[in-house]
């Protein structure tokens, strides 16, 4: 949300158990509208991701990241 | 109708402070104890107030329903919480809860009251996120009521028969339900041969809390692993007085049970897969025996919130962990 405020065009990510804080802290921020994109299982939420679930997960929401920076989604 | 003594007060403040200033407290202000209230109390679990709950012996101890009613209504309990604490003070006092031990140690253990069963919805007891801490009422007054019955009914007061080098946080108060229905997993009161549909509280003796964390498994036997090396870390000794029926708990954090429930184990699997882990001898003084007599004494728990990948070892003071139906 900062970096929309600076004029940066943005998107958060964050796992779906965060869903919850995610939106507590757009709310109090006073943008309880603010959109975001959800990572879920298997990635689990708190963990040491291997290299290679990173990168399945990069593929997975690169497109998804631009199509929200584009407004195509 | 009370046999109790009764004290006069021209307000609530100076109740509470003539309850600080004669110990009858935990540090931490109470709600008076009425004898309406205490009587509404009684009456919600059908009890008499004589009726005796259990026995001290060392102490020249008798607690009866009226007193832990009393220690109920200045913990903060509701009526409906009552038949709950009821069950916990049966538990900690029967013989093998071994109250004059695990309420006087220098190791300051303190005491777990886990609720299974139907009333942990009706109460609205935690069993999910944050189950451990401070924010619910059920978990936070049953507990400290059988704090209180402890230290004011059993005696259990710092320096004189609680003799805890330190103490714990957890003895003000420590309760939460089983997540019985995040999984199809049997439930810990079932376990232990009560029904499903009744309700019950397993008090244990905790010497020591352990976080077992693990962000890098991704199956239940890499968790399984991290659960006995975090044990073993530690050891425990057994005791001849408990033989062979000595416990460890263990709550299964929801990242982990995930693991578990994906490969289709059960709770008996999981005590059947640790208890000949637990048991192999020891190979350093940092991978130590824990002794347990029967699997079945691993007593396996599904509580808390998403997110850590962690659970939590629960390791047992001088106590068998008792499990008592609520009534």
């Amino acid at each position: 949300m900062e970096l929309e405020w600076a004029g940066v065009p943005s998107i958060a990510i964050v796992h779906e158990e965060m869903r919850g804080s995610a939106q507590a802290i757009a709310r109090v921020s006073g943008c309880a509208d603010y959109e975001f994109l959800t990572v879920n299982y298997p990635w689990v939420p708190i963990a040491i991701w291997s290299k290679e679930e990173c990168l399945e997960l990069a593929e997975i929401m690169a497109p998804k990241v631009l199509a929200a920076l584009t407004g195509q989604n | 109708m009370t046999t109790a003594t009764q004290h006069a007060y021209d307000s609530y403040e100076a109740l509470v402070e003539d309850y600080f200033e004669k110990g009858w407290t935990d540090g931490l202000p109470i709600m008076p104890p009425t004898p309406e209230k205490v009587t509404a109390f009684l009456e919600r679990a059908g009890l008499s107030g004589d009726e005796v709950l259990g026995t001290v012996p060392t102490r020249e101890v008798t607690c009866t329903a009226e007193q832990a009613a009393a220690n109920a209504v200045m913990a903060g309990c509701l009526p409906e919480y009552f038949p709950a604490v009821v069950a916990a003070v049966r538990a900690h006092l029967s013989p093998k809860g071994n109250c004059h031990s695990t309420t006087g140690t220098l190791s300051g253990a303190a005491q777990v009251v886990i609720i299974n069963g139907p009333i942990r919805n009706e109460l609205g007891v935690a069993s999910g996120a944050g189950c451990f801490g401070p924010g619910f009422r059920p978990n936070a007054t049953i507990g400290r009521a059988l704090r209180l019955v402890i230290r004011n009914v059993c005696r259990g007061i710092p320096g004189f028969l609680d003799r805890a080098s330190y103490s714990t946080p957890a003895r003000y108060s420590f309760c939460f339900g089983e997540n019985e229905e995040a999984s199809d997993w049997e439930p810990l009161h079932v376990q232990r041969g009560l029904a499903p549909e009744q309700s019950a509280v397993t008090v244990h003796s905790l010497m020591k809390m352990v976080e077992a964390t693990d962000f890098t498994s991704r199956t239940a036997e890499g968790v399984c692993d991290t659960l006995v090396s975090n044990i073993r870390a530690n050891g425990i000794a057994g005791d001849s007085w408990l033989g062979e029926d000595g416990n460890v708990v263990i709550v299964i954090g929801h990242e982990h049970h995930r693991f578990f429930i994906e490969e289709g184990w059960s709770k008996s699997d999981i005590q059947q897969h640790l208890w000949p882990r637990l048991n192999a001898p020891a190979t350093s003084a940092a991978d130590r025996m824990a002794r347990i007599g029967k699997p079945e004494g691993i007593l396996i728990v599904a509580a808390g919130g998403a997110g850590m990948g962690a659970s939590w070892l629960l390791l047992p003071h001088l106590a068998l962990a008792i499990t008592e139906p609520i009534v």
